[in-house]
């Protein structure tokens, strides 16, 4: 199926606020960050990090702070490469060598010491004490030790309970998907839990509780918690273009969170909101304790240009700017839309089939497909086995299908839902349709039956904030389906996949590997162990 | 930066290759290993984890390893499952022998106590070797053969320098009976038919065990890196086993000349190494063989921040040791040059690219001069904290 309909995606560039560079620094992360991403999903087939490597990625955002593991060498060792930042190890990372008389007698006097020979080796604002598995089992009284050597250091200590054993949860995404199929249909359900475990919640509420002070609250200002480091690519970029954005709608950004220095976090009670992007436990803490309100981005609903401008009026209406911010925001939208608009006269033209994994937003993210850019969609494929290899029980999965089956339906989107198809189901599916839409593990395959395959990973790099993302993603789109893929015979599509576990390989070992971890994941969950 | 005994043991066990490694830790320490060791085999995943949480941190975690221990039994196709139980277990007291005596498995069972806290990770591997040991039989002796011991399965250029070394003693007439600890489990059942171990860095407390129960002499030379290296390793090997060679009829000039003069301008080198039993060889080579300067020379056992700061106080133009080390790297503006555990911004796919052996002279030397050649941050230089451009 062929168009007359043109689309310049090189001059037709929606709003002046369009940064020429955005699509390159997008790649920059896929190639650059990205090219660990598919291994670290993989891997967590097999396992699951610890709670310390959160808190070591989260501690070593914030400038002029240095993580002390109270632990053994290995836990220093291994937890330098922390999977949320692959691309840079942490380079300084002292530990107390916890041996075997600590481990007798106690460790606090390494503490003590290791916390002081910290301070004159690097200097730091800020020394972040992270147990381990080791100094929780043998307990040591860190706060107090923490307590002791205050005075003999200028700097602050935070203590950041992080042991290994105390990861989340075997239920907890369980728990998690249920409360979010409920807002599936009824967004003021939104919950408010969050995976307790992950290291990095255990940083921030540290942080509220310990470290940030009382200060004059400045008019309209916020603070954001980000989710990728300042080290990302991207990061820059999308702060600048949120500036842009927030200034024009009145908003001043205080700092963000962690990607910050020290004192800033100090100065974070400053700001009248703060936008929440992972748990709520440190904000509601800073509400509690120092007044400052929050508002959480609640991932699905506020994706797309619908869910964009309402997120943005959330956060005016919270700074009290509804009227100023009012008419930025629907200006905004309005240049989105009519840039997708001619993305959208293209896109018609043609059929695709999605695949994507059933997730918090699922239905959500189809949603905007044919919604926002006009793609119509004739098949969605959503697989739903890695969650159940995470322990999510199957009267959930059998839910998420529900739910989603229901709201396309009542959404009319008119797609033919195809759950957990395996790989030669796919290939036929796709061999339906002029595209397929997926990410890049599964686009290799598709490749092997010589079928079209347009990657949409970029999608995840993309601002969470402001209309900018989606005209970047719909631009970019047309330029993958210009590609002519399919004479490509990529080396990787010649292995031999799993059908069911793809893109693991048909390697039983793997594949026995995944079961034992899922089995040994899942039975403690369901508490079928006589000792648990 | 040591990785402590739970590293070192997970490695040992880990190049038994077709075996499976439980191991008996809370989720990080079985991830930290699993992501260390797949960086360049991808799909090697033989392994599995007890789980271990805070409800067995509690009550004890025997029953989750009786429940592993018997999964794994069903799951894997394999003739050995090697237990390593890591810290928690072993502050807790869980009585690791008795929940395997407990269940009756169809698989050889060999466990190892690898608490972190106990020793480092040399020590870790030395022991699960002689734990591993158990598994031996006794075998008649064939001729001029020999065990390598003292490899990693995760080891930089493991599978390319094993190949080299394989070569070499070939063309000398020697068989290499098993390498230890990357083979198969029926090798190293088989691997008291050797007629001598040789130890390369580690492993001697296997070596030693093996001598004395089964009568295997070893010898423990350093690893083969450079022309010399190389040379006095064969010789020393053919020497023991009474053969008459002179691995130097092997030396190939050749690729040297092709870039003689990068070589000439490099004499004088200062260069930093740091590493495992690899590191002092290494240094050998760059000093002996390329003529650098050697500015520092570290092990992983020494105080990293003392090394980092012996490194910034030298000439150090070029830094020799693991993915670790791009940070100071980066910090001094120089190259570095990976050859060391853990390797994971890097990957050795290649098996004819060794840096082992005669012909890892050539690729290491060609490895060495490409990371000088095509350094970007070549003009800058960092003098007192100011950038000079």
């Amino acid at each position: 199926m062929k168009t007359d309909v043109e689309v310049d995606d090189k001059t037709s560039e929606p709003f002046e606020t369009v940064n020429k560079d955005a699509i390159r620094d997008i790649f920059r992360d896929h190639t650059f960050h990205g090219v660990h991403q598919d291994t670290m999903w993989q891997l967590h087939r097999y396992g699951i990090n610890c709670k310390l490597s959160g808190s070591v990625y989260a501690v070593t955002e914030i400038k002029g702070a240095i993580p002390l593991v109270h632990g053994p060498n290995g836990c220093a060792f291994h937890q330098r490469l922390t999977p949320r930042r692959m691309y840079s190890t942490v380079q300084d990372m002292p530990c107390t060598h916890l041996d075997e008389n600590a481990v007798i007698y106690g460790g606090e006097e390494q503490l003590r010491e290791k916390i002081i020979e910290t301070y004159n080796r690097y200097k730091p604002k800020l020394i972040a004490v992270l147990p381990t598995c080791v100094s929780g089992l043998i307990g040591d009284d860190i706060q107090g030790v923490i307590h002791e050597v205050e005075g003999k250091v200028p700097c602050d200590v935070l203590y950041v309970p992080c042991e290994g054993f105390a990861h989340r949860s075997r239920q907890s995404l369980d728990v998690m998907m249920k409360e979010h199929l409920k807002a599936w249909k009824d967004p003021t359900m939104f919950p408010t839990r969050e995976i307790r475990g992950c290291g990095h919640m255990e940083v921030m509420l540290a942080l509220a509780d310990q470290l940030m002070e009382e200060q004059d609250v400045e008019e309209h200002s916020v603070n954001i918690e980000t989710f990728g480091g300042r080290q990302n690519y991207g990061f820059k970029r999308q702060l600048e273009e949120t500036k842009k954005l927030f200034a024009s709608m009145g908003i001043k950004i205080n700092t963000t969170l962690l990607s910050c220095t020290v004192e800033e976090l100090k100065k974070a009670p400053a700001a009248e909101l703060n936008i929440v992007g992972r748990g709520i436990r440190w904000a509601e803490q800073m509400e509690k304790e120092l007044g400052t309100k929050y508002l959480l981005r609640r991932w699905f609903l506020y994706s797309g240009l619908e869910g964009t401008e309402k997120f943005l009026m959330e956060i005016a209406s919270k700074l009290g700017l509804d009227g100023e911010a009012e008419e930025v925001i629907a200006r905004e939208k309005n240049r989105a839309l009519q840039a997708l608009d001619k993305y959208g006269k293209f896109f018609k033209n043609y059929e695709f089939a999605l695949f994507m994994h059933g997730f918090f937003f699922t239905p959500h993210s189809v949603q905007t497909y044919p919604v926002d850019y006009n793609i119509p969609l004739k098949y969605v494929c959503v697989d739903t086995r890695r969650l159940k290899e995470h322990n999510v029980s199957d009267e959930t999965i059998d839910n998420i299908i529900k739910n989603t089956e229901e709201l396309l339906e009542e959404w009319d989107l008119g797609v033919e839902l195809v759950i957990n198809p395996t790989l030669s189901e796919l290939g036929e599916i796709a061999k339906k349709v002029d595209y397929v839409l997926g990410g890049r593990s599964t686009a290799l395959l598709y490749e092997k039956e010589g079928l079209n395959v347009v990657n949409t990973s970029i999608g995840t790099y993309s601002s969470p904030f402001g209309f900018n993302g989606k005209v970047e993603f719909a631009m970019n789109l047309v330029r993958e389906m210009r590609r002519q893929h399919n004479k490509r015979k990529t080396i990787v599509s010649r292995l031999n996949y799993d059908e069911s576990y793809f893109p693991m390989l048909a390697d039983p070992m793997c594949l026995a590997s995944r079961e034992m971890w899922s089995t040994m994941w899942s039975l403690r969950g369901d508490n079928k162990l006589r000792g648990g | 930066m040591d990785g402590g005994k739970f590293f070192g043991a997970f490695r040992a066990c880990s190049g038994i290759k077709d075996a499976v490694t439980l191991t008996h830790v809370p989720v990080g320490c079985n991830w930290g290993a699993m992501m260390l060791k797949t960086t360049s085999n991808q799909p090697d995943i033989r392994q599995a984890c007890t789980v271990m949480h805070e409800r067995e941190i509690v009550f004890g975690g025997e029953e989750a390893l009786r429940e592993a221990l018997v999964r794994a039994d069903k799951l894997y196709n394999t003739p050995l499952l090697a237990v390593v139980a890591g810290d928690a277990p072993a502050i807790i007291g869980d009585d690791v022998e008795a929940v395997i005596d407990s269940v009756a498995l169809n698989k050889e069972v060999v466990w190892m106590e690898a608490a972190g806290f106990k020793g480092t990770m040399e020590k870790g591997y030395e022991e699960a070797l002689v734990h591993l040991a158990r598994l031996m039989e006794e075998r008649n002796v064939i001729k001029k053969s020999v065990n390598l011991i003292g490899f990693c399965p995760d080891d930089f250029k493991v599978d390319a320098d094993i190949k080299e070394i394989t070569r070499l003693l070939n063309s000398a007439g020697i068989k290499v009976n098993c390498v230890i600890s990357n083979c198969s489990f029926e090798d190293f059942v088989n691997a008291p038919a050797a007629e001598l171990n040789v130890v390369i860095g580690q492993g001697t407390e296997l070596a030693e065990h093996m001598k004395k129960e089964f009568g295997v002499p070893y010898l423990e030379p350093d690893y083969p890196y450079g022309l010399e290296g190389t040379k006095e390793f064969t010789n020393t090997i053919c020497e023991h086993l009474g053969i008459g060679y002179d691995a130097e009829q092997e030396f190939d000039l050749e690729p040297f000349k092709r870039i003689y003069l990068y070589l000439h301008e490099l004499y004088g080198t200062p260069v930093s190494v740091i590493g495992d039993c690899h590191a002092e060889p290494m240094a050998g080579f760059l000093d002996s063989e390329l003529g650098f300067d050697i500015e520092v020379l570290a092990s992983l056992e020494d105080d990293y921040f003392i090394f980092q700061q012996n490194v910034r106080d030298s000439n150090t133009t070029i830094l020799f040791g693991s993915s670790f080390e791009r940070n100071i790297a980066d910090e001094l503006r120089i190259p570095l040059v990976r050859f060391i555990y853990p390797v994971f911004d890097h990957v050795c796919v290649y098996e004819d690219a060794p840096y082992a052996g005669f012909r890892g002279a050539v690729c290491l030397t060609e490895t060495i001069l490409n990371a000088v050649m095509g350094f970007d941050d070549k003009f800058e230089a960092k003098t007192g904290g100011v950038i000079i451009k």
